[in-house]
C-alpha cells in the first residue's frame, strides 16, 4: 500500500507500519510505499510517523491498503527539552531553539559542534584550526564572563558534562558521535537556563542522542564518509632569493651563514589529509523493549604531518517500558576510545621562520641527519640553543600519543504514580568517566632536546563526574479554569573528580611529578511551574538553589529564580480567523543565573603549596624545599547574571514563512576575574575575585522560508542574524577610569600583549599605537600619533582601538530536494570584527631575521617588503586588520536510490569551500582575534555512502 | 549531602593547619621567603609562578631589581623587544611600564609573604599547635630573619618608589586597600625593625650559608643611613660609619681574586668570606629564568663562546655603554685591552665601543663579569648549561669599604683607614700597589667612579647616581634620554612611578610627583 498526507496527497516516506503487538513491521520507502507480509485477518495495523496522528486500521484481507495520515497539530508542535522536563515549541516562553538533523551541516563531521555552526541566532561557533578531531568554540550570546569559563553547559541525555573538558582529549564532546545525535536544544536566555542555576550563565545546550523506536522492525544501516583535504593558503614569507637579498643588503650581517639551497618549509610540513568515518547502526523494537546500537570508527590525519585522530565508539540506547507504560526505563551509554597522535605544532612557527636557503637534510648533522644551526664547543658540535629548529625534524623527531577511554552512561527511570497518573517520578543516575594515558618522547638526537638524555613523559589522567537527579513532575488540566499546569520539583547531586599523575624528565633528571587531585561537588534543589491558561496565556516560573564546595560556607548557597510569560495571539478570537497567520506569540522573561566555573576549587581557602623541581633554597649544605601560602579570597563566590529577554515567534501561510526575533539585555555582576589585587593586600599580585560588571545586549533574528513544497520539489532557506554588543562596565575595586588589564599575549618579545580589558570597552578590544603613514600610504617606522601631546611616544599613547568580536554575524542554510536529489549548503558571515596579524608583526621587520642571539638568520614575513620596517612595531595599529568574512562552509549534493531490500544514498560534500574576505592572512576567523601560527583549516571533499537494510 | 560540600585539598596542597603539623614546615616557609629573591615560583625553573601579571622568568625579583638598578644607568643597555624594556635605559618610562609594575608587585609580594610567616609563627599560634620549646627558640631566629627580609624589600620599595603601600602582619590577606606610607615614616619603620631584630639574629658568619645574620642587618642599616637624605632629608653618615665599622670588624675578608666573587663556586672559593649576604643559586636545586640565569645568559652573544661562561648559549641582550668603559681608561689609554685593572671585564671582539643601535648586540662592549664556571674553569653543576650555580653578592665587604670611605668624606672624618680600605680593593684589582691612591685622591667624584669600577653590574648604580645627584637632571651617558649622545632628564625620575595598575585599584595611593 501507499501512505499519503491527507492535506496534500504527498507520499510520506519513513512511516512505521507494524502489526500491533508484534515485531512484524515495515516502513514506507521514498514514494510512501510499503510491503508487509504474514498478516492475518483481524490484525491491527498501526501507521505512525512523527508529526502525524497515528492510525490503527484492522486488516481484513486487503492486498493493498492505502492510508492517509492527518497532520497532528499537537505533535507537529514539537516537543522541546528544557531541562528536567519538556515543553512544546508552542508553549516555550524562553529563548529556546531546537536544531534537528535535517538542518545539520553535512560532510565528514567529527565533532558535534560542527553540526550546528551557523544554524542558530545568538550562537557563535568558531570552528577549530585544522587539527583532526578538535572542537570549535561555542559562545551563546557572547558568554557572560571574563576570566571564568565562557563555555555553555552541555547536558547529554540528562548528564551535565564537566565544563572544564576532559584532560588529554582534543575535544570533550568527541565522546558523542555526531551520527547519533537526535537533536540539539539551545537554551539562550535565563528564563530557559536558570533551572541549571550556577552553571547556566553562558547558556545551556541539551544534546539528545538517538534511540530505538517501539515496535519497529530490525533495521541495519551502514554509513561511510571518506574525505581528503588540503590547506588553502600559506603564510607569505620571503623566498630564498628574496631572503638572501635582504641579508646581503643589511649592514653588519654575515652572508656566509646562509645556505645555498631553496626550501619552502611550509610545503615540507603540510600534507593532504585523509579521513574515513564508518557507522554501523542497528535498531529494533521488540514489543516494549527497543534498542539502538551503533559502532563508529573514525580516523583522520591532519594537514600537519604526523597529526592523527582515531575514534572507536559504541553507543547503546536500551529502552524498556513496563507495567503498561507506567514505568519507563532507559539506559544510554556512549563509550569511546580515542587515539591521538599530536604533531609538534612548533613546526608551524618554525616553518614560517626557518632560513629558506638551508636544506632539510645535512649528512654531517649529528641531529639525525637534519640540518640544524650548530656551534662548535669544547665537547664537539652542539645546537645553537635559541635558534629556530628545523620544522621537518620537529615533526619527525617527536612522539606525542595518547589514548582516551570514556564512558558517558546513565539510567533513567520514569514512574507514573498508579494512584495519580498525572504525577510521575523521575530518577536519573549517571556518570561520565574518562581515562587518558599518554606518552611523549623527544630523543637526544633531536636538536630541540637541549638536555643530555632522551626527554619523555608518561602521564595518566582520570576524570569522573557522578550524577544523581530525582524529581517529580505533575502535569494536568484543570478544567474548571481551563488551565494546564506542569510542575516539577527535584534534587540533584553531582560530584566532579579529577586526578592526574605524570613521570618524566626535567633537564637531565627523571622526575616523579606530584599527583594532582581536584574534587568538587554541587548540590541543588530546583522547581518549576508552568501554566497554560486557556491556550492563550503562558506563565512559567522556576527557581534553583545551588550549593557548591567551591564557595565558602557563608556564601555557599546561591538562588537563581526566573519568571517568564507568553501570549499565544493566534488563539485570540480577533486573530483566529486570519487564515494566513499560523502562529504569533509574544514572550518575555527575566532570570538570574550563575557561573560556577570560577577557576579554582579551593579559592576561598588559604592553601599551602610545596615546591617541586629546582625551587629549593640553600641553607648551609642543605637545599630546603619551600612552602608557599597561596593568595585567596574567602568571600569568593560565583558570578551572577541578570538576564532580560523579549521575543516574538511568528508563522505565516501555513508556516511557510516563520521565524522569531529576540532581544536581550544581560548584566553580569560579581564578575569573576583574575585582577591585580592592591599590592600588599594579598599573597600574590593578581587574585581571582569577584570584581566588576559587564553588560551585553543583542538582537537575534531567525527566519525560515519554504520556497517550494510539492511532491517532487521542496526547497527551504533558513537565515539567522545576530547583533550583539558586550561591554565591561566595572573592572576594579577602585574607580579609576584609566585602569585597564592587559590581555591577549602575542608572539614577538616576551610578555607582550595587544588587547585590554577596560571599563567601557569590549573584552576583546585591541590596544595599540596609532600609526602615522606617509603620503603614499606607507607606514612610517616608529612614527605614531602623540595622543597625549607630551612630545614623546610612550605607552601612555597606546589607545583602545577596534575589537575582535563581530558587531553582527549570520548564517544561511539551504535545503533543497528534487525527486531523489538533495542539495544543501551553509553560508556563514561575520562583520565588524578585526584581527591582529601577528604573523606579520612578529616576523615582518628586518631585525627579526638579522638580529638573532647567535649565528643564524630567520626568515621574514613578506610584509617586510611593503613596510621596510627595520625594528619591531608590535603595537602599531597597522597590524589591526578588518576581518569581515563570508564563508561557504559546506555544499552537499546527495542522491537516494530506493531499493527493494536496500536503500542506497550517495553524497558528495565540500567543506570550507570558499572564504570571501579582505583579510590577507591565512584565515580571518581566529578565536580571540590574534592571528599567530594558526593551524590552517583544510578544504575537504567528502564522499558519503549510506546503505539501509 | 551537605557535608559533601566541605571539601579539602587531597593532593600536595594543604591548609595552614595541616601544613604546620609538620615541624619542618616552618623552615620550609622561611626558605620560601629567601627563595622569593632567587626563583620565580614553586616549580623550578618555571611552572607554578608566584606572580601572574608578567612572564614568570621576567617577574623574578633579582632579575627585576638588577634591571631597575642597572638599565637606567650608564652601566647597562638591553637589546630586546619586550614591551617597554628599552624605556628603562631611555629614562622615559611611564606608570604603565610593566617591569616597574612587576618589581613593585614582587617587592610587595615578598612583604606579604613575610607578614604571613609572622602571623603563622606568632607565639600564640605556636603554643596552640603545641610546638616544643627548642623549635620555638629556633623559630624566634626565623622570625628575626623574616623581618630582616621584609626590611630589605621595604628598603627596595623606599629607594625605588619612595611612598609605597604599607602592610604588616597585622593586616590579614584580603582585597582591602592598604594605606600609603611616606618615605620618612618608612625610613623610621625599617630602621626600627632592623634595630629591634639585631639581638635575635645570629652573629656575623655564625648562621648557615645563605641565611641572614647580624652582618646583613648592619649592611642594610648602613645602606639606609647612607641614602637617608633622599628618604627623609636628614643625614646619618655617622651611623654609616658606625655600622660599616661593625661589619669591617666582624671578620669578613676580601677574596684574593676579584673574578672569584662572580663564579660558580663563589660560595666556597673564598668569596664567601667577602660576601656578607648572597642570593644563592644552584644549577640543580635553585633554578629560575631570572636572577643569575638572566644576568649570565643575557650578557652573552656575538662572538662570545658560551662555553667560557659555563652555559649552553647566550641570549644576546645586555651590554654596557662607553661611559662605563671610559671609567677604566685614563687619558693616555686608547684601548680597554691595555688596562691593567682586573675589574675591567669586557668583551670587545666584534663589538663596537659606541652604540649605534641598542637592539644590535654588537653595539657596545659586552661584560664578562659573571660566569657559571668555577675557579678552575669547570662549568657549573647543571649538565644542560641552563642554570648557573653562581650566587649573587647582594652585600659584600668591598662595598662596605667604599661606603665607609664615602661616609668619612661626607663627614670630613679621618681618611687614613678609608684610604687603606680603598687601596686593598685597588691592589686586588691591579695585582700590586701601582694604582694605589693617596688621601688627596680620595674625593666624592673618585668614590662615584670607583664604585662603578668595583661594583658595576651588582645592582647598586641607580641608587649611587641618585645619591650623587647624577641620575636624572645631571649626568649624561650614551642613550640616556633616548638619544645616542645622551641627555639629561627631569629630576622626578629619581623616583619610579607608582604603577598605574595599583593606582587603579588602590584609591589610597597618590602618584609620585611628575608622573
Amino acid at each position: 500500500g501507499t501512505v499519503t498526507e491527507s492535506a496534500t496527497g504527498l507520499p510520506i516516506p519513513g512511516v512505521n507500519v507494524i502489526v500491533k503487538g508484534t515485531s512484524n513491521g515495515a516502513s514506507t520507502d521514498f514514494d510512501g510505499n510499503y510491503t508487509l507480509e504474514n498478516v492475518t485477518n483481524g490484525d491491527i495495523l498501526v501507521f505512525s510517523f512523527l508529526g502525524f496522528k497515528t492510525e490503527e486500521i484492522p486488516y481484513q484481507g486487503q492486498s493493498t491498503l492505502d492510508v492517509t495520515l492527518d497532520e497532528n497539530q499537537a505533535t507537529l508542535d514539537e516537543v522541546v527539552l528544557i531541562g528536567y522536563g519538556s515543553t512544546s515549541e508552542q508553549n516555550a516562553t524562553g529563548a529556546v531553539e531546537k536544531i534537528s538533523p535535517e538542518q545539520f551541516n553535512q560532510g565528514a563531521v567529527v565533532s558535534p559542534q560542527e553540526l550546528i555552526a551557523g544554524k542558530s541566532a545568538g550562537v557563535q561557533i568558531t570552528p577549530p584550526g585544522g587539527a583532526p578531531g578538535e572542537g570549535g568554540t561555542i559562545r551563546i550570546r557572547g558568554g557572560a564572563s571574563l576570566s571564568g569559563s565562557n563555555d555553555p553547559l552541555i547536558v547529554v541525555d540528562g548528564v551535565p558534562l564537566d565544563q572544564r573538558g576532559v584532560s588529554g582529549s582534543r575535544n570533550a564532546l568527541n565522546a558523542i558521535n555526531p551520527n547519533e545525535i537526535e537533536d540539539f536544544v539551545i537554551l539562550k536566555d535565563a528564563a530557559a537556563t536558570s533551572i541549571y542555576g550556577s552553571r547556566a550563565s553562558n547558556g545551556v545546550i541539551l544534546i539528545t542522542t538517538k534511540s530505538g523506536k517501539k515496535d519497529s522492525p530490525f533495521q541495519f544501516t551502514y554509513d561511510v564518509k571518506a574525505s581528503v583535504g588540503n590547506i588553502t593558503d600559506k603564510v607569505n614569507v620571503l623566498s630564498a632569493d628574496e631572503f638572501r637579498n635582504i641579508i646581503e643588503s643589511t649592514p653588519g650581517t654575515n652572508p656566509d651563514l646562509l645556505g645555498d639551497t631553496s626550501t619552502d618549509w611550509q610545503d615540507q610540513i603540510y600534507q593532504t589529509s585523509v579521513g574515513a568515518i564508518h557507522n554501523f547502526t542497528a535498531t529494533q523494537g521488540i514489543g516494549n523493549f527497543y534498542y539502538r546500537a551503533n559502532f563508529n570508527h573514525t580516523q583522520q590525519t591532519g594537514v600537519l604531518k604526523g597529526d592523527y585522530y582515531q575514534r572507536d565508539a559504541i553507543n547503546l540506547s536500551l529502552n524498556q517500558d513496563l507495567f503498561d507504560n507506567q514505568l519507563k526505563l532507559s539506559l544510554t551509554s556512549k563509550n569511546s576510545l580515542d587515539q591521538n597522535h599530536f604533531a609538534d605544532r612548533g613546526a608551524i612557527g618554525s616553518a614560517v621562520a626557518f632560513d629558506p636557503t638551508q636544506p632539510i637534510y645535512d649528512p654531517e648533522s649529528p641531529f639525525g641527519g637534519y640540518f640544524e644551526f650548530t656551534r662548535q664547543t669544547n665537547g664537539g658540535i652542539t645546537q645553537q640553543n635559541l635558534a629556530t629548529r628545523n620544522p621537518v625534524a620537529l615533526l619527525n623527531q617527536y612522539t606525542d600519543v595518547n589514548q582516551v577511554r570514556r564512558s558517558i552512561t546513565n539510567l533513567n527511570a520514569e514512574l507514573k504514580m498508579p494512584f495519580l497518573p498525572e504525577l510521575k517520578a523521575v530518577v536519573n543516575g549517571g556518570f561520565d568517566y574518562a581515562e587518558a594515558h599518554g606518552h611523549t618522547f623527544r630523543p637526544l638526537a633531536s636538536a630541540a632536546n637541549t638536555s643530555n638524555i632522551n626527554q619523555f613523559s608518561n602521564y595518566v589522567n582520570y576524570n569522573r563526574n557522578l550524577l544523581l537527579d530525582t524529581y517529580l513532575n505533575y502535569n494536568s488540566e484543570i478544567a474548571a479554569i481551563n488551565t494546564e499546569i506542569d510542575a516539577t520539583a527535584g534534587h540533584s547531586y553531582q560530584e566532579f573528580f579529577r586526578f592526574s599523575d605524570s613521570y618524566g624528565t626535567e633537564q637531565d633528571q627523571e622526575v616523579d611529578f606530584p599527583v594532582s587531585i581536584d574534587r568538587n561537588a554541587l548540590e541543588s534543589y530546583f522547581g518549576r511551574v508552568s501554566l497554560d491558561i486557556n491556550d492563550k496565556y503562558l506563565i512559567s516560573g522556576s527557581i534553583r538553589a545551588d550549593g557548591s564546595s567551591r564557595v565558602a560556607p557563608q556564601n555557599r548557597w546561591g538562588y537563581f529564580p526566573a519568571a517568564s510569560v507568553g501570549w499565544k495571539l493566534q488563539n485570540e478570537d480577533f486573530l483566529k480567523d486570519v487564515s494566513w497567520l499560523s502562529q504569533l506569540k509574544l514572550r518575555g522573561g527575566y532570570g538570574e543565573t550563575g557561573n560556577y566555573e570560577i577557576g579554582a576549587n579551593y579559592g576561598y581557602l588559604g592553601i599551602y603549596t610545596p615546591s617541586v623541581g629546582g625551587a629549593s633554597y640553600q641553607f648551609g649544605d642543605q637545599f630546603v624545599p619551600t612552602l608557599r601560602p597561596e593568595e585567596y579570597d574567602e568571600n569568593l563566590k560565583w558570578e551572577s547574571l541578570r538576564n532580560y529577554n523579549a521575543g516574538i515567534d511568528f508563522g505565516f501561510f501555513d508556516n511557510r514563512l516563520s521565524g522569531s526575533v529576540d532581544a536581550y539585555y544581560r548584566e553580569t555582576k560579581d564578575l569573576i576575574s583574575v585582577v591585580p589585587v592592591p599590592a600588599g593586600a594579598n599573597l600574590s599580585d593578581q587574585l581571582l575575585t569577584n570584581v566588576g560588571t559587564a553588560v551585553s545586549r543583542g538582537i537575534e533574528v531567525a527566519l525560515s522560508g519554504d520556497i517550494a513544497r510539492s511532491e517532487d520539489f521542496n526547497w527551504s532557506l533558513n537565515y539567522n542574524i545576530t547583533f550583539q554588543d558586550k561591554e565591561i562596565t566595572k573592572l576594579s575595586l577602585g574607580d579609576n577610569p584609566n585602569f585597564f588589564i592587559p590581555q591577549g599575549g602575542i608572539s614577538g618579545g616576551v610578555g607582550n600583549t595587544i588587547q585590554l580589558w577596560k571599563k567601557g570597552y569590549d573584552p576583546y578590544t585591541f590596544f595599540v599605537f596609532r600609526q602615522v603613514y606617509d603620503q603614499n600610504g606607507k607606514p612610517i617606522e616608529g612614527a605614531y600619533v602623540d595622543v597625549n601631546g607630551d612630545n614623546q611616544i610612550t605607552e601612555a599613547d597606546r589607545q583602545p582601538y577596534k575589537k575582535a568580536t563581530p558587531d553582527y554575524f549570520m548564517g544561511l542554510t539551504n535545503t533543497l530536494n528534487y525527486k531523489n536529489f538533495n542539495l544543501n549548503f551553509t553560508f556563514r558571515g561575520s562583520f565588524g570584527n578585526y584581527i591582529y596579524n601577528n604573523t606579520e608583526s612578529a616576523n615582518g621587520f628586518v631585525e627579526a631575521g638579522t638580529n638573532t642571539p647567535s649565528d643564524y638568520y630567520s626568515n621574514l614575513n613578506s610584509n617586510v617588503l611593503d613596510t621596510g620596517f627595520q625594528n619591531s612595531q608590535f603595537f602599531s595599529d597597522y597590524y589591526i586588520r578588518g576581518a569581515d568574512f563570508v564563508k561557504l562552509d559546506n555544499v552537499s549534493l546527495g542522491y537516494t536510490v530506493p531499493g527493494e531490500k536496500v536503500d542506497f544514498k550517495i553524497s558528495l560534500t565540500a567543506s570550507n569551500v570558499l572564504t570571501i574576505t579582505d583579510y590577507e592572512g591565512l584565515d580571518p576567523e581566529v578565536f580571540g582575534g590574534i592571528d599567530n601560527n594558526f593551524y590552517p583549516r583544510s578544504r575537504r571533499f567528502v564522499l558519503g555512502l549510506n546503505f539501509t537494510f | 549531602c551537605q557535608k559533601d560540600l566541605e571539601l579539602q585539598p587531597e593532593d600536595n596542597r594543604q591548609t595552614a593547619e595541616s601544613a604546620f603539623q609538620d615541624p619542618q614546615a616552618y623552615r620550609q616557609f622561611l626558605a620560601k621567603l629567601y627563595a622569593g629573591f632567587a626563583v620565580s615560583g614553586q616549580d623550578g625553573p618555571a611552572g607554578n609562578p608566584d606572580l601572574t601579571g608578567l612572564d614568570e622568568g621576567f617577574s623574578q625579583y633579582m632579575r627585576l631589581y638588577w634591571m631597575m638598578e642597572e638599565l637606567p644607568t650608564e652601566e647597562a643597555v638591553i637589546g630586546w623587544n619586550d614591551g617597554t624594556i628599552k624605556d628603562l635605559h631611555n629614562q622615559n618610562w611611564t606608570s604603565g611600564n610593566e617591569f616597574i609594575r612587576t618589581m613593585y608587585s614582587r617587592i610587595m609580594y615578598q612583604i606579604a609573604q613575610a607578614n604571613e610567616f609572622l602571623r603563622q609563627t606568632s607565639p600564640d599560634k605556636l603554643d596552640s599547635r603545641g610546638v616544643d620549646s627548642s623549635l620555638q627558640a629556633e623559630i624566634k631566629t626565623y622570625r628575626a630573619e623574616a623581618r630582616f627580609l621584609r626590611a630589605l624589600s621595604y628598603w627596595h620599595a623606599l629607594d625605588l618608589f619612595g611612598n609605597p603601600p604599607f602592610v604588616t602582619e597585622e593586616d590579614a590577606p584580603g582585597a582591602y586597600l592598604p594605606e600609603q606610607i611616606s618615605s620618612a615614616e618608612l625610613f623610621d619603620y625599617i630602621e626600627s625593625e632592623l634595630l629591634a631584630i639585631e639581638g635575635d639574629l645570629k652573629d656575623p658568619m655564625a648562621n648557615e650559608y645563605g641565611r641572614a645574620d647580624k652582618g646583613a642587618a648592619w649592611m642594610l642599616l648602613a645602606n639606609l643611613y647612607l641614602n637617608s637624605e633622599k628618604y627623609n632629608g636628614t643625614d646619618h653618615y655617622a651611623d654609616v660609619i658606625t655600622y660599616t665599622t661593625k661589619v669591617i670588624d666582624a671578620g669578613y675578608s676580601l677574596v684574593d681574586d676579584y673574578q672569584k666573587l662572580f663564579l660558580a663556586d663563589n660560595n666556597t672559593n673564598g668569596a664567601q668570606k667577602e660576601i656578607i649576604f648572597p642570593i644563592t643559586y644552584d644549577g640543580i636545586n635553585t633554578q629560575s629564568y631570572g636572577g643569575m640565569t638572566f644576568i649570565i645568559h643575557a650578557a652573552v652573544g656575538g662572538e662570545m663562546d658560551p662555553d667560557n661562561f659555563g652555559i649552553n648559549g647566550g641570549w644576546a641582550g645586555l651590554r654596557t655603554t662607553s661611559a662605563l668603559v671610559n671609567k677604566f681608561l685614563d687619558d693616555n689609554d686608547n684601548s680597554i685591552e691595555e688596562v691593567d685593572d682586573e675589574r675591567a671585564m669586557f668583551f670587545t671582539e666584534g663589538q663596537t665601543k659606541e652604540i649605534n643601535d641598542i637592539s644590535n648586540f654588537n653595539d657596545g662592549y659586552a661584560v664578562t663579569k659573571y660566569k657559571n664556571v668555577d675557579s678552575m674553569g669547570n662549568a657549573g653543576s647543571d649538565p644542560t648549561g641552563d642554570f648557573p650555580d653562581t650566587d649573587f653578592p647582594m652585600f659584600r665587604l668591598g662595598d662596605t669599604y667604599l661606603m665607609y670611605a664615602e661616609a668619612i668624606l661626607r663627614t670630613n672624618g679621618d681618611k687614613t683607614k678609608a684610604v687603606t680600605y680603598i687601596n686593598k680593593l685597588r691592589e686586588r684589582a691591579y695585582g700590586d700597589d701601582s694604582a694605589n691612591i693617596t688621601a688627596s685622591d680620595l674625593t666624592l667624584d673618585f668614590i662615584l667612579a670607583e664604585r662603578a669600577r668595583e661594583l658595576y653590574w651588582e645592582a647598586h648604580r641607580r641608587t649611587d647616581l641618585i645619591r650623587f645627584d647624577q641620575f636624572s637632571n645631571h649626568g649624561v651617558w650614551p642613550w640616556k634620554g633616548g638619544v645616542p649622545q645622551g641627555s639629561t632628564t627631569e629630576a622626578f625620575r629619581d623616583l619610579m612611578p607608582i604603577p598605574a595598575s595599583d593606582l587603579g585599584v588602590n584609591t589610597n595611593l597618590e602618584q609620585n610627583p611628575g608622573y
